[in-house]
């Protein structure tokens, strides 16, 4: 704390009076408190904002965050947010965030500390994307928008913050990636001709809700000259065919964006989801003899990856264990034929859809083998 | 001037101090659990102390465990297991 800082009121959250002249900026660099990049010091007036739109009382537990298991309270979050830059709109993404990536299935205790590069991206659905702001289309996992940019840095300020994983002290990762700033999007639900992520997981259209996936950084795929779902589709298998992405060893969950163009080319011979996903895990993956450079380093039996799997020189390595492990989602600008592959961390961390205010999936739409019609 | 306040984002850390457990003094007649955490080498070095432990000390039972996942906690029932018919565990990181 900075010499002369004096506590200015009791409670779970300190708030201090800095000395007079304090540069607020360097002063919370000086604590240790940033990502990196200079904090908004918050203000009672905007952190009181961001409490009314979570529903006030400031001291209410959502969640504990691990490694070090802080304890995230609606005011703490609501700092977070303001230090951020985030509106008080944001606030029931960045809440339905947290609650994600704190349930159990999705290990963040294991997310944070791993050596891997993994971090949690963010992909959002509904009419909240729309309410708020948020860029689903054009550069849409770049720079340039406030609510993509700043939800996704509101939630590595609490993994900083309260989950304590700081770099080289709870966070091990060798190399960690740029998602590590903010890794954050929405569906492109306007231009997608399929029914939102959300939609074919059961949730209403009305609804909105946050998907998290323990992820590595989009790996583009190119394509300017198929204009059939194969030809599109097994370019994205070969970016998913790599023996090094962490899926290749460790399975698990990974996502596919698909670009605008390439989904609607897709669509356009009546291909849904369904068939994109299967058409995917049938046509990816790797030899076994492959993934452990035949045998040089010895015989491998690797029991990361389902017992199922054959370990036999020629047999087939799928990337992940399932089609419904391959979460494909439509988004980006309208205009160019790329999509994205992106590997998850392995089965260590399963993802998990969130609704908004945690309404549970109503079955609103109708869903048939895995595919919603609106 | 206005008053300027400034705040710990980080939330406060509830937690009970849990002491040691008694330090063991003789080894012979002990159980020991072995919890290995199934990561790409720790086998190699798990079985080999536990192979170098047994040449130098005779134990009651010496059983092996594997975590089903590196990255995840052992299971309750795993860590019950140890507690319930162990005297000692030892455990290793072999990345």
């Amino acid at each position: 704390m900075s010499s002369g800082a004096k506590t200015a009121r009791a409670g779970v959250v300190a708030a201090v009076i800095p000395p007079a002249g304090t540069d607020l900026i360097e002063w919370y660099y000086a604590q240790g408190y940033s990502d990196g990049f200079p904090l908004v010091p918050p203000t009672p007036e905007k952190v009181a904002a961001v409490m009314a739109a979570l529903g006030g009382d400031a001291q209410q537990l959502l969640c504990r965050v691990p490694p070090r298991w802080g304890s995230l309270t609606r005011e703490v979050l609501a700092i977070n947010m303001v230090m951020a830059g985030c509106l008080p709109g944001y606030a029931p993404v960045v809440e339905a965030a947290m609650l994600a990536l704190t349930a159990q299935p999705f290990n963040l205790n294991g997310v944070q500390a791993t050596t891997h590069m993994a971090s949690p991206l963010l992909i959002v659905n509904g009419p909240v994307r729309n309410e708020i702001g948020m860029n689903s289309g054009c550069n849409v996992f770049g720079s340039g928008n406030r609510a993509n940019a700043t939800i996704g840095r509101a939630i590595r300020l609490m993994l900083l913050n309260v989950g304590g994983a700081w770099p080289g002290l709870l966070d091990k990762s060798t190399l960690g990636h740029p998602g590590k700033y903010t890794y954050c999007i929405a569906e492109n639900e306007e231009q997608s001709p399929f029914a939102p992520y959300h939609v074919e997981h059961g949730y209403k259209a009305e609804d909105s809700a946050v998907f998290v996936l323990a992820a590595e950084p989009p790996h583009s795929v190119t394509n300017h000259f198929a204009n059939d779902p194969p030809g599109i589709l097994d370019s994205i298998c070969s970016a998913m065919s790599t023996i090094c992405n962490n899926n290749a060893v460790s399975g698990g969950h990974c996502a596919v964006v698909l670009g605008i163009e390439h989904a609607q080319t897709i669509a356009k011979h009546g291909w849904k989801r369904h068939d994109i996903r299967h058409y995917l895990w049938t046509h990816s993956g790797n030899l076994w003899k492959d993934l452990y450079c035949n045998e040089r380093y010895g015989k491998i039996y690797n029991r990361t990856l389902p017992v199922w799997y054959k370990r036999e020189p020629d047999a087939r390595t799928p990337i992940v264990p399932s089609p419904d492990n391959i979460h494909v989602f439509v988004a980006g600008g309208e205009a160019g034929r790329f999509s994205a592959f992106i590997p998850g961390w392995g089965r260590m961390s399963s993802p998990v859809l969130r609704a908004l205010g945690g309404a549970p999936p109503a079955g609103g739409a109708n869903c048939v083998d895995g595919t919603c019609y609106l | 001037m206005q008053t300027q306040l400034v705040y710990d984002p980080r939330g406060i850390v509830e937690a009970q101090a849990m002491g040691l457990a008694p330090r063991i003094r003789k080894i012979d007649g002990l159980r020991l659990a072995i919890l290995d955490n199934s990561k790409w080498n720790c086998n190699k070095m798990l079985r080999g102390v536990r192979d170098e432990l047994q040449n130098k000390h005779k134990f009651a039972a010496v059983n092996y465990f594997t975590k089903d996942s590196f990255s995840s906690n052992a299971t309750p029932e795993q860590i019950a297991e140890i507690v319930a018919n162990h005297d000692i565990a030892l455990t290793a990181i072999g990345d």
